[in-house]
């Protein structure tokens, strides 16, 4: 599986929300269960999924989609177009 | 103390009659039950000599795994089933289909004694682990009473589907969540059964209040006391005193006789109805716990599960990394992707995070135990490789 697909599988796992409420543009305010047990899960899923352990500065940090791309993006793990 | 161990439920039926006629006491086993960790036995050389006659005893495993004896007056249960006789209108029922171990005190009192004590023909059938042959039970049955715990109606709507059984007049749940959920497909099942929630415990041997299905939509509604039976909630925790409920009790901190006086914890959260005659469930009290500083019920997981799966469910608690307790889910068969999914969504939508289960496991048919129960032990010990989805936490 392609990484864009494992984060989007990941996201809808994590947040709970169906596909059609997914986007790479999703923003943490766009969706309730992004809270902040929301934030603990997703920096705990980025280190299952992609191997890459965000600080706790990093993970408060990453509220969209894009933030998460670009924070695993800056530490060697890329994205396809 | 006398001691039968079960065999099967035609041999039971007819030993427990000659032992039920006999003033000796006697202790009733389930058939494979080891004796060497039993508490009634470390503790037997110290029971009250009044207790060697016209008492009996019952050993059950329980959902916990931990063997836990009940002792009953043989008069008081006998008491016991012609008062759920009048309340439950059973004049007009001519015989009782055993589907469920004569060991678990719902069948031994509700089916055997009543059927003894009312001089009504006792049927054993070998219930679900047979379907086929439940399912000639159930055509045959003569203004029959039916006797079945919840987990057990989805199983029945995926062996005996498109099937009706207009002989069962009486069809009684307990042991667990309310099928209330499932009226709909019961009805078809049992156009004629009048349909009834039984609420108790073991140390109730067994019955504390009971209702008619139509009485409540909601399934946490257990109904009035019996008369002479009387509850109470204590900082949400529910106890009773009961004229009909065991006399003494021998668990793993041994032998306690109880006093007439004396509350007896159900192990029920529970408190009256706003109709003030009624009462309402919550959970088990061991089944109430925090998480991340939110109160968490099993039962309230269980509920939102169960209306929204058709097969088996069973909610259990473990624990995540943090060493914080959760609720966990094992459905069967196992689901789809996108029935899990729609599920989390339900989760979403009723609850917040802290309430959602820890992970949900996958298979094509849950552990029981011999009384139809979910076996929770083994369920919550099965492998990672049935895990369909998980929280990261």
């Amino acid at each position: 599986m392609e990484n864009r697909e494992k984060l989007k599988e990941l996201m809808l796992d994590i947040l709970l929300i169906d596909e059609d409420e997914f986007s790479f543009e999703l923003k943490r305010e766009d969706v309730e269960t992004w809270d902040s047990l929301g934030v603990v899960s997703v920096a705990v899923g980025i280190q299952d999924t992609f191997g890459y352990h965000p600080s706790t500065d990093e993970a408060t940090a990453l509220d969209s989609v894009d933030k998460i791309i670009e924070l695993l993006e800056s530490n060697g793990i890329q994205f396809e177009q | 103390m006398r001691i039968i161990r079960a065999s099967g439920p035609a041999i039971d039926a007819g030993l427990l009659e000659e032992a039920w006629n006999n003033p000796e006491s006697f202790v009733f086993v389930p058939a494979h039950m080891s004796m060497d960790d039993a508490p009634l036995f470390r503790h037997r050389g110290y029971l009250p000599k009044e207790l060697s006659k016209d008492h009996f005893a019952l050993l059950t495993s329980g959902s916990t795994g931990k063997p836990k004896v009940v002792i009953g007056c043989r008069a008081r249960s006998e008491d016991l089933t012609r008062v759920l006789h009048e309340i439950q209108d059973s004049a007009p029922v001519a015989e009782t289909i055993c589907a469920l171990p004569l060991t678990y005190s719902y069948a031994f009192v509700n089916q055997w004694l009543w059927a003894k004590v009312q001089g009504r023909r006792f049927r054993p059938s070998p219930g679900l682990s047979s379907p086929a042959q439940f399912r000639q039970d159930l055509i045959a049955a003569d203004n029959a009473m039916l006797c079945l715990v919840g987990s057990q109606v989805s199983l029945m709507e995926s062996q005996l589907a498109d099937c009706s059984f207009p002989g069962v007049i009486r069809l009684h749940f307990a042991g667990g969540r309310f099928p209330q959920h499932k009226l709909e497909s019961l009805n078809r099942m049992f156009p004629e059964a009048v349909i009834f929630n039984n609420f108790g415990c073991a140390e109730a041997l067994p019955r504390l209040t009971v209702r008619k299905a139509g009485a409540s939509n909601d399934a946490q509604n257990v109904g009035s006391p019996l008369p002479g039976v009387e509850l109470k909630s204590v900082e949400g925790a529910l106890f009773f005193r009961s004229p009909f409920g065991a006399v003494a009790t021998v668990g793993a901190d041994g032998f306690h006789l109880f006093d007439a006086s004396e509350w007896i914890p159900t192990g029920d959260i529970g408190h009256p109805a706003a109709d003030g005659e009624s009462w309402q469930l919550a959970g088990r009290t061991n089944e109430v716990f925090n998480r991340y500083g939110e109160k968490i019920s099993l039962f309230t997981i269980g509920g939102t599960v169960e209306d929204f799966w058709p097969g088996q469910s069973a909610v259990f608690k473990t624990v995540d990394t943090h060493g914080e307790e959760a609720g966990a889910i094992a459905l069967a068969p196992k689901p789809s992707k996108q029935q899990m999914r729609a599920l989390l969504s339900e989760f979403r939508k009723k609850h917040n995070r802290a309430q959602w289960p820890l992970y949900i496991v996958g298979m094509d048919k849950l552990p029981e135990l011999a009384n139809g129960k979910p076996d929770l032990v083994s369920i919550a010990s099965i492998g990672d490789e049935h895990v369909l989805w998980r929280q990261h936490i």
